[in-house]
């Protein structure tokens, strides 16, 4: 039978890889308007698009109930806030969804969580364009509001006990990024539990706080004394569950009633009056279909947002939906295909559409997104067995669909992955998406054993705790809380060392005085400066990371999240106490890592082992960030070993700074007395840095951008194609060398077009497979596009590509961004 | 160095820094302290050799497969 003309028009689009008019032309005309009407959140290089708002019905209901409850213990407080802002905040429904429930007043806001740092509040007052109208008068209430919470949120709160040197030192903005709060930060969840439905876990609320008051009527003795502490925590749980209960119940009327008296069109009416059901249903019961089990999921994620910046979005959505897509498209027939992947596309636009205003630093480390909201998918069951389902299949397809650029996927690849499953993580990949990452699950399940001592049943449940850090989603498991600040700008390291602990750029003695690398004998000497500067960066942030962590529920308080936590029902705590029984899943990220093995590799070749140059000559050329020293900075990039090149000189160098670094991860302990092993990535943590770190030995100028993150080599200084790249990778130990390792390539959509092209991908894929890296993930958009949208951005609105640990539209990165990504090299492969 | 829009003249140093084309080249961009136009300066001597604009090469050049393009010459 002959094509259609859109037939055809469709082939010609996939023939020329215009992958976003593919999408545009293929997904239902629901999706296309669901995708089309929402906003867009992420910052756009570091502002936000216009038309975009902070939501000040939030603060303002938040703060107004707060103050009534002043003196109340802080949980009791807290709850008692939320539960009036689920219960007055503006809701509204968009038209077509199917999916309901916003974190915020209206589809064009963002939240604002001033209860994190006063300092970072000011801020803004600096962002044009994102105060609502009337300005005048909302400045006005942002003042009244900042007035209030100076002093009062969580890091103010925190700053009064931290070391006055370790603030400063912290605050400088050269050695580490974050706050140490939960006011901004990341949760595991376990479904399985939550999924019994908030009036179950009420139940077992009440019953805590019944057994308890039955033991507070016993004879006096210091053991009773905690109870007390408990039971308003309990009562902080309660009050949430009933007010998310009520939230939901608001969606439901407001459903009921725009289709009782205002929708005309038969079919939506339908529709309106089925979500309706399913808001009086979820979250108060447990799920019996795909759209209440999507829409229970999402209540949870919405109400935890209003409680706190939830900075990633830990989840396995195919494994907690799976059952029910399987019940509703295979079993019963409820749903067709089609219908079942229309609601996984709403399911991953409900997400994308959530927006929440992030300093400056933030939005440029992040650009073009909101959070690292990375999705797991795949995997294996507690058993060993293969987790991968038709939903797993359905999520790759409507993200090729919808294309957005947050949530993405990381894939738990194992050996019993079917091949129709990578296939479908191949198109998502070849369709320029820039995601699923890929993830080696084997290696990383060893990995959660080794380094946490999780069991490995439990270790098989992980999801991303953010881009790239395992978490189990079980009791003692999930990781309520991993605040940025334990995260390193590592390059730092190898700086210090050069510079005897100074701070050439923030003009701050930083580190140690480890001595003036002029009078070093040899590069031992020079080497074991390093590891000191090492020792510190880490100690200083890990030491404010679990001060932060400790004092969270008294500074901060989690009333939300301890109410779906199981460990805090049972012991009336909050879910941040590390008292309560959690394992500890903590890591500290590693931003500019690569930079460390490339400059001490420069040193030990050029200073010590061929002497073609003074450590003095070096030191005098960094001072002039390379300025005037132009032969010899090429000298230092071109014939110095570079990382990447399957180069034992610099392997050598760079799998042993890991192996100190792993040495002191298991020295260094968090509150619940567990490792901190270093996981190097990059987010566009490499361009937020590109000014704050000095001149290197690798060549590198004050200014430009740092490698793009992990364990990649430096854009086009891996010159020996793809196999090089993943032998130097493959040199240390993936379990137990570090937590994880992220690693990006390019690869050339030309080469990889057909199916030649995927079985060049699986066969690559082998090779990394079997050398044992736990991460890889792909860029497959030619040089040729990137330059174009760069040109005219407007006609390139939906390019996607793989940042670090994220996918941006291609238009929303900053210039600089831009070009860092088209600087990577291009490796073919075969 | 000179502007080449402006004809501001001064040393290199004098025009801020603003980040590389690649590592492994001489091509640097520099902001003009007059104009303000970013330039595309030859380290190794100094020199501004036109006004950078998106998409510009020798900016976004993969040194992979995908080969140096034409218009790089640095």
């Amino acid at each position: 039978m002959a094509k259609s003309q859109q037939a055809r028009d469709v082939d010609e689009l996939v023939k020329n890889r215009e992958w976003w008019f593919v999408a545009e032309k293929t997904r239902s005309s629901r999706l296309d308007y669901l995708r089309k009407a929402v906003w867009k959140k992420g910052a756009i290089g570091g502002n936000y698009a216009p038309g975009i708002k902070i939501d000040l019905k939030f603060p303002q209901l938040f703060t107004e109930k707060w103050k009534e409850h002043d003196g109340d213990p802080i949980m009791l407080q807290k709850a008692n806030a939320l539960a009036h802002v689920l219960d007055n905040t503006p809701i509204f429904i968009t038209d077509h969804a199917q999916l309901v429930g916003y974190v915020g007043s209206a589809p064009h806001e963002i939240v604002w969580h001033w209860q994190g740092v006063s300092m970072v509040n000011e801020e803004i007052y600096n962002e044009q364009g994102i105060i609502p109208e009337p300005e005048q008068e909302s400045l006005e209430t942002l003042a009244e509001l900042n007035d209030y919470w100076g002093g009062r949120t969580a890091v103010d709160k925190l700053a009064r006990v931290l070391d006055p040197e370790d603030a400063v030192k912290f605050m400088s903005g050269a050695i580490g990024w974050g706050t140490p709060t939960s006011a901004v930060t990341y949760s595991t969840k376990d479904f399985d539990f939550i999924f019994q439905g908030f009036e179950a876990l009420l139940a077992k609320v009440e019953q805590c706080i019944e057994d308890t008051e039955e033991k507070l009527q016993g004879e006096p003795s210091p053991e009773l004394l905690p109870l007390y502490e408990k039971i308003p925590n309990w009562e902080a749980m309660q009050i949430i569950l009933e007010a998310g209960i009520r939230y939901a119940k608001r969606y439901a009327r407001l459903a009921r009633t725009v289709a009782e008296h205002f929708e005309s069109d038969p079919k939506r009416r339908e529709e309106l009056l089925r979500v309706a059901e399913t808001c009086e249903r979820v979250p108060a019961k447990p799920p019996r279909s795909l759209q209440e089990s999507f829409q229970f999921d999402h209540f949870v994620q919405v109400i935890l947002r209003y409680e706190t910046f939830e900075g990633a979005w830990p989840h396995r959505p195919d494994y907690v939906h799976g059952p029910f897509y399987d019940q509703d498209v295979n079993v019963e027939k409820r749903l067709t295909k089609e219908e079942a992947i229309d609601l996984v596309g709403e399911h991953l636009i409900r997400t994308y559409e959530v927006g929440i205003f992030a300093p400056r630093w933030t939005r440029e480390g992040l650009q073009g997104i909101t959070g690292t909201w990375v999705w797991t998918m795949g995997g294996v069951k507690p058993d060993g067995s293969d987790a991968c389902n038709d939903l797993t299949v359905a999520y790759m397809q409507a993200a090729r669909l919808v294309r957005v650029s947050n949530p993405t996927f990381g894939f738990r690849w194992h050996p019993k992955v079917k091949d129709e499953v990578m296939r479908e993580c191949f198109e998502c990949i070849r369709h320029g998406l820039g995601y699923p990452s890929m993830r080696n699950d084997p290696v990383l399940v060893a990995n959660s054993v080794h380094w946490h001592g999780h069991p490995v049943e439990e270790a098989r449940t992980w999801v991303h705790q953010a881009c790239m850090s395992p978490c189990p989603t079980t009791k003692y498991g999930c990781q309520p809380f991993r605040m940025a600040s334990a995260t390193a700008n590592c390059a730092k390291m190898v700086e210090y060392a050069l510079h005897n602990g100074y701070d050439p750029v923030v003009n701050m003695q930083m580190g140690p005085q480890t001595g003036d690398p002029r009078e070093f004998k040899d590069f031992e000497e020079f080497f074991q400066a390093w590891v000191k500067q090492m020792e510190w960066l880490r100690n200083i942030l890990v030491r404010t990371v679990n001060l932060g962590r400790v004092k969270d529920p008294v500074f901060f308080s989690r009333p939300v999240l301890s109410s779906v936590y199981e460990r805090a029902i049972e012991t009336g705590t909050d879910a941040c106490d590390p008292t309560n029984g959690e394992r500890g899943n903590a890591w500290v990220t590693g931003f500019t890592w690569v930079e460390n093995a490339d400059s001490l590799a420069a040193v030990k070749k050029f200073i010590y082992d061929e002497k073609k140059y003074t450590m003095a000559q070096l030191m005098d050329a960094l001072n002039a960030n390379w300025d005037g020293y132009e032969e010899m900075r090429l000298d230092f990039v071109k014939n110095a070993p570079k990382w990447g090149n399957d180069d034992d000189y610099v392997d050598e160098i760079m799998v042993r700074c890991l192996r100190e670094v792993s040495r002191h991860a298991k020295e260094i302990k968090c509150p619940s007395n567990n490792n901190w092993p270093l996981l190097p990535e990059n987010v566009s943590g490499n361009i937020h840095y590109s000014s704050v770190v000095g001149a290197l030995p690798n060549g590198r100028r004050l200014g430009d951008a740092l490698y793009d993150g992990g364990i990649s080599p430096g854009p086009g200084l891996d010159r020996k194609g793809p196999t090089a790249v993943l032998k130097s990778c493959g040199k240390f130990d993936h379990v137990t060398d570090g937590r994880a390792f992220l690693l990006n390539q390019r690869l050339s959509p030309t080469q990889l077009s057909g199916e030649k092209g995927y079985q060049l991908w699986k066969a690559y894929m082998k090779t990394w497979a079997d050398l044992g890296l736990d991460h890889v993930q792909f860029n497959m958009v030619d040089d040729a596009t990137l330059r174009a949208a760069q040109k005219d951005p407007e006609k390139y609105q939906e390019v996607i590509v793989r940042v670090a640990g994220y996918s941006a539209h291609f238009v929303d990165i900053s210039r600089k961004t831009q070009d860092n990504i088209i600087q990577r090299t291009v490796q073919g492969l075969g | 160095m000179k502007c080449t829009e402006c004809a501001f003249e001064a040393p290199a140093a004098k025009f801020r820094y603003l980040y590389n084309a690649r590592i492994d080249a001489s091509i640097t961009m520099r902001q003009c302290p007059q104009c303000q136009s970013w330039l595309a300066v030859n380290e190794m001597n100094s020199e501004a050799q036109h006004l950078v604009t998106p998409g510009e090469a020798p900016w976004g050049k993969s040194s992979g497969i995908e080969g140096l393009a034409d218009d790089f010459n640095a």
